[in-house]
């Protein structure tokens, strides 16, 4: 078929619009990816537990978001869900994983993973199996003119968010009491409770920090995708595969391997469908074949 | 006839330069001690020479053989064995499986998945020597955890014993001994090392002129020089190394 | 252990009571034996990664599932192979699957070792899924003929009847069981536990670490194959959601450490606690993952030994009176 040549530059303008707005959702989705792994790179970092409930839990904020948002509104769910379950992650830590964390890596996991299956159970068995939708606020509904597409504000909102909330974070390690505490509790904890700092009540307290993440990342991701029980194997997953991918306890690490899992998903979708869903796994399997610490970690 | 050399071997950790132009000469037959101030690079001259670490330059030759990227379980299989400055044996395991897995190694039984292990004599006979030797035998059955420091100590040194190694590599054996402790086990190796070619990195000077035949003294990563134990008691150099740095 | 007299005896009694089973439990409780037996093979498998290399492998059903699929599609397209044939393609289709993983599972440690088997697990899972030309996608395969057990050409047995399967799974399981627990005992499980204890000491023994990962990872794999194998002459059918999903790696893992880890008996142990008491807890809730993940969660809280565990701590409490 010959095109015109008026509407040549139109298509391959359209063309470019449509890898741009892919790239956006794709940058959009793996900052909410990041939001969710951020904490349990942390968590692994500083605790050396790597907590396989933290999926289940970003979804239980999720849920959590749709029955909050159903009484009141997006806003107080974007404020209560993380707070519940920076609670409920806490009191995990503080009753469950910690009396097990003298025992080893192996009995730590199997743990995480029978609480995983419970939270799991207990979403299904109060909210169903079904798919339940969250409607962003009304100011955040609608699109964005971008060149000829419409962007939808929400998505847009989403990069704003966790642009905010990572300056924050960089604020709270860098000027706080107990971002210093945290820091040097990483290098050596031994040290610090010499120094008369309660080191078991700042792991509870940071364990409760990087749950509220997984917490907002599953209140924010609730509009955008609908919140049903696969939501942990579907987002959890792949915030597992960028803590690993990035290298275990690097929290840099953990945002270039999400924006990356982002946008090959997001691309992956468009341009090879079928083997989509392959690409993270695999791409996780060659780096750490290749580079077994991930690509920049330090440590398995 | 020389057996270990090292060649201006250097070595590095993310720029902090730790080891520097390194030429060591180990002789068939000859106890030769490493010592050094603290931090003057002795561990990570034994770590590289074994494999841990390879070398960021230079050279490694052990009986003719470039060996300096070669793995820790090569090394082993040619001829050089080791043992740990922290004790590294199986502790929920005892006495007699500790030194018999090294017993195997030595057979070069890696792979045998046909014969209970329990009935292969010859196996179980040399484990049971190697225990003797080290004065193990009657407590051989007991769980490594449950026996005294010392004790462990002798079955890191008998598990490095058991592989029959040309070059026996031996890091900080007394380390963390008391003095009766530290006594025997100078009595133990030296009777283990009979004949045997042997390289020590020795904190007490004590043990290290008791044992050694020949001694090198490392300082900030260099080799600051070599030579028969009286030598080395009587040299300023090495005197002012240990002492403080007032010449440098 | 010494063997003596009595337990000659004891062991015939039970080789009686097991010949005897299906006749005074019925088709139900056959199957529902046939169940444990299966899974018993292949958490003993895993068990040799977990309790005596210290290998956490979460991906552990993609052996298992592998082992299925090749059953079954050699049977779908190949319906004259024989039985043990198509048993033992199962079997080395694990082994195989194991090999090929080997080289990027021998580096990885730890917490990055269990998350790397999870992902190949999920990825083998979406590729049985998504590969529909062969594996015919979440449908799975199935009503393949299972062929009849020819025995020297002499006698046919046909074991789709629900008795003779009884007796074929259990020689089967209990030669592979065997064949594991023989292996504990030769010089390479004696390097087993030494990888399990100190893997750094056994570098510089003279062993090498990679390579014999890799042979234990293709022993397990082959037995873990042969459970799967076995599953897909049992259920005649082998679809994703089946064989290959992650659940079943939990479920396995669930069996060693209820049963007890550290020993050999205990995914057997856990195999038959977790059958019974699943074919008990549904028939009061649907929710049976909630049931499992509060007795792991319990186990790893409270009875680390698991039953053995528990077993043993009664014994030394009351035994020696």
């Amino acid at each position: 078929m010959k095109i015109p040549p008026s509407d040549r530059g139109t298509i391959m303008e359209g063309t470019a619009f449509i890898l741009l707005t892919q790239g956006i959702h794709g940058i959009s989705y793996g900052l909410v990816l990041f939001l969710a792994a951020s904490g349990l790179s942390m968590i692994f970092g500083l605790m050396d537990i790597l907590n396989l409930s933290h999926a289940y839990l970003f979804m239980l904020a999720a849920y959590f978001a749709f029955s909050i948002a159903q009484v009141t509104n997006f806003w107080v769910a974007l404020l209560l869900a993380p707070l519940a379950i920076a609670c409920i992650g806490m009191l995990l830590e503080r009753y469950l994983i910690k009396p097990v964390h003298p025992f080893g890596h192996t009995p730590e996991l199997v743990l995480t993973l029978g609480i995983g299956m419970v939270l799991l159970e207990v979403v299904k068995s109060i909210w169903g199996t079904t798919m339940l939708t969250v409607m962003p606020p009304e100011s955040l509904q609608g699109f964005i003119p971008i060149g000829y597409l419409k962007y939808p504000v929400y998505r847009i909102f989403i990069i704003v968010f966790t642009i905010i909330i990572l300056c924050g974070l960089h604020q709270l390690f860098r000027r706080t009491r107990f971002g210093t505490i945290v820091r040097a509790a990483t290098v050596n904890s031994d040290m610090v409770s010499a120094l008369g700092i309660n080191v078991p009540r700042i792991y509870t307290l940071f364990f409760g920090f990087g749950t509220w993440l997984a917490g907002l990342a599953g209140v924010v991701v609730a509009p955008l995708l609908s919140v049903h029980p696969g939501l942990a194997d579907q987002v959890g997953l792949d915030a597992f595969v960028v803590v690993v991918l990035g290298g275990l306890g690097s929290l840099w690490g953990a945002f270039v391997a999400s924006i990356l899992i982002g946008l090959l998903n997001t691309y992956g979708i468009q341009l090879i469908p079928t083997v989509a869903p392959l690409i993270t796994f695999s791409l996780m399997v060659l780096v750490l074949t290749v580079k077994p610490t991930g690509l920049f970690g330090d440590r398995q | 006839m020389v057996i270990l050399q090292t060649k201006n071997l250097c070595h590095d950790f993310s720029g902090m330069k730790v080891l520097s132009q390194v030429n060591l000469e180990i002789l068939q037959g000859e106890r030769h001690a490493v010592i050094g101030p603290n931090g003057a690079g002795k561990t990570t001259l034994f770590n590289v020479i074994t494999g841990t670490y390879h070398a960021k330059g230079g050279s490694v030759q052990f009986k003719g053989a470039d060996v300096t990227r070669t793995e820790p379980y090569q090394l082993s299989r040619m001829g050089m064995g080791r043992s740990f400055q922290i004790t590294s044996i199986f502790l929920r395991q005892s006495a007699f499986q500790n030194i018999r897995l090294a017993v195997l190694s030595r057979r070069k039984i890696r792979y045998n998945l046909f014969k209970p292990i329990d009935s292969i004599n010859i196996i179980t006979n040399e484990t049971e020597q190697i225990l003797r030797q080290i004065n193990l035998y009657d407590e051989r059955n007991v769980p490594a955890s449950t026996l005294s420091y010392g004790k462990q100590r002798s079955i890191e040194l008998g598990m490095a014993i058991a592989t029959q190694p040309d070059l026996l590599m031996f890091d900080e054996p007394t380390a963390g001994m008391s003095k009766e402790e530290t006594h025997n086990a100078v009595r133990l190796i030296r009777r283990l090392t009979e004949g045997k070619t042997m390289v020590i990195v020795e904190h007490d000077m004590e043990v290290v002129f008791s044992l050694a035949d020949r001694i090198t003294v490392l300082h900030h990563g260099e080799i600051l020089l070599t030579g028969k134990p009286e030598e080395i008691k009587n040299d300023r150099r090495v005197r002012s190394a240990y002492l403080g740095d007032s010449e440098v | 252990m010494k063997i003596t007299k009595g337990h000659f005896i004891i062991g015939l009694l039970l080789l009686a009571a097991l010949a005897a089973y299906p006749f005074f439990s019925g088709v139900v409780y056959t199957n529902l034996f046939v169940r444990f037996l299966i899974f018993a093979l292949f958490g003993a498998s895993l068990n040799l990664l977990l309790s005596y290399t210290g290998l956490l492998n979460f991906g552990h059903a993609m052996f298992f599932g592998v082992g299925g699929y090749a059953t079954a599609l050699l049977l779908e397209h190949m319906p004259n192979a024989g039985l043990l044939t198509a048993l033992f393609v199962g079997a080395s289709a694990g082994a195989l699957l194991a090999l090929i993983v080997s080289p990027m599972l021998v580096r990885v440690r730890d917490t990055a070792f269990a998350l790397m088997t999870l992902a190949l697990n999920q990825l083998l899972f979406i590729a049985c899924l998504k590969l529909r030309g062969i594996t015919y996608g979440e449908d799975g395969v199935g009503g393949f003929s299972i062929p009849p057990l020819n025995l020297f050409g002499l006698v046919s047995v046909d074991i789709t009847h629900p008795y003779n399967f009884f007796y074929f799974s259990l020689c089967i399981v209990g030669l592979g069981l065997f064949l594991m627990w023989y292996t504990t005992r030769t010089p390479f499980g004696s390097i087993m536990i030494g990888i399990r204890d100190n893997p750094n000491r056994v570098n510089y023994l003279g062993f090498n670490l990679p390579f014999s990962k890799t042979v234990i990872f293709t022993i397990s794999g082959f037995f873990a194959g042969s459970a799967g194998a076995l599953f897909a002459l049992f259920q005649n059918l082998v679809s994703p959601d089946a064989v290959m999903h992650i659940q079943n790696s939990f479920t396995a893992i669930i069996m060693v450490f209820v049963g007890g880890i550290g020993t050999f008996i205990g995914p057997i142990v856990g195999a038959a606690i977790m059958t019974g008491l699943e074919n008990l807890a549904v028939r009061y809730t649907e929710k049976i993952f909630l049931f499992n993940g509060l007795l792991l969660i319990m186990v790893v809280m409270f009875f680390r030994g698991g039953f053995v565990g528990l077993y043993n701590l009664a014994k030394a409490k009351w035994g020696s009176k």
